[in-house]
């Protein structure tokens, strides 16, 4: 078994794969249609891009439970996940300029330095640095 | 504050609080990323830290979840596949991580990466041709 994928639930896909290649940088690898106007939709890491996909799911559209989960999460700042970046002071600074916005500036704990962004699709999303 | 910033915060109090230790893993780690192609020394590290061999490892462990070797594997393969995606022999790339044999070198990388360095590079290669 290996690890190939990994999901994000988002309210909005075309909004989604905008944000994460024109802010974020990612490329999109697949976007094959399905039913309902529905699209198996990912994207890839630029600098590692044989690193596992990650899938942009309108789950949070069609299953409730995943909407008042998403929403739950966002309301306690909790990150739904992480993206490991090689410095998150430019990072940070790199995103601003673009208009992203933090709910959290860069912070050291431990032997990490991290930060949060709201990816606008209902997703507070952590970047991290190992220090 | 949100949830999540009150728990990290609680957190960092509990596990995070001893600023020698973590001073001294993120030394010993920027020494292993400095000094990954040569063979490291972890009694110099220790000496210079005023501490022991074995409590240094420990120390590393608890706080990056590796051992010094586990993660010094992972930075000598991760450079690895950057210098092959750029052209250089496998031999070449070997020595240049900093391993001594070409058996031990092809063996890891095809555990860590599920392909030898012969056909990840072949694959590399025809991949940037393509785009």
């Amino acid at each position: 078994m290996r690890v190939t994928l990994i999901s994000i639930p988002v309210q909005d896909q075309e909004k989604a794969l905008k944000f994460y290649t024109e802010k974020l940088g990612f490329i999109k690898k697949r976007d094959t249609p399905l039913e309902g106007g529905n699209r198996w939709l990912t994207v890839i890491s630029k600098e590692a891009q044989d690193g596992p996909e990650l899938l942009l799911e309108p789950a949070p559209i069609h299953f409730e439970p995943s909407k008042v989960f998403q929403e739950a999460l966002m309301e306690a700042g909790i990150p739904y996940t992480q993206f490991d970046v090689d410095n998150v002071d430019s990072e940070y600074d790199r995103l601003l300029k673009k208009g992203v916005e933090f709910s959290v500036k860069p912070t050291k704990m431990g032997t990490v330095k991290f930060a949060i962004f709201n990816d606008t699709c209902g997703n507070n999303i952590q970047i991290v640095e190992m220090l | 504050m949100t949830f999540y910033e009150t728990e990290i915060k609680r957190i960092r109090n509990i596990c995070y609080s001893n600023n020698k230790q973590i001073e001294t893993v993120i030394a010993t780690r920027n020494y292993i990323d400095n000094n990954f192609e040569t063979e490291i020394n972890l009694d110099f590290l220790s000496l210079i830290h005023f501490t022991s061999k074995y409590h240094l490892l420990r120390l590393f462990k608890k706080y990056y979840g590796l051992t010094p070797r586990q993660y010094l594997m992972d930075k000598r393969i991760e450079k690895s596949k950057e210098l092959l995606k750029e052209g250089m022999t496998v031999t070449q790339t070997c020595f240049s991580v900093g391993f001594e044999s070409l058996g031990s070198f092809s063996t890891l990388f095809k555990t860590k990466t599920g392909k030898s360095p012969t056909k990840f590079q072949k694959e590399q290669l025809s991949r940037s041709q393509l785009s």
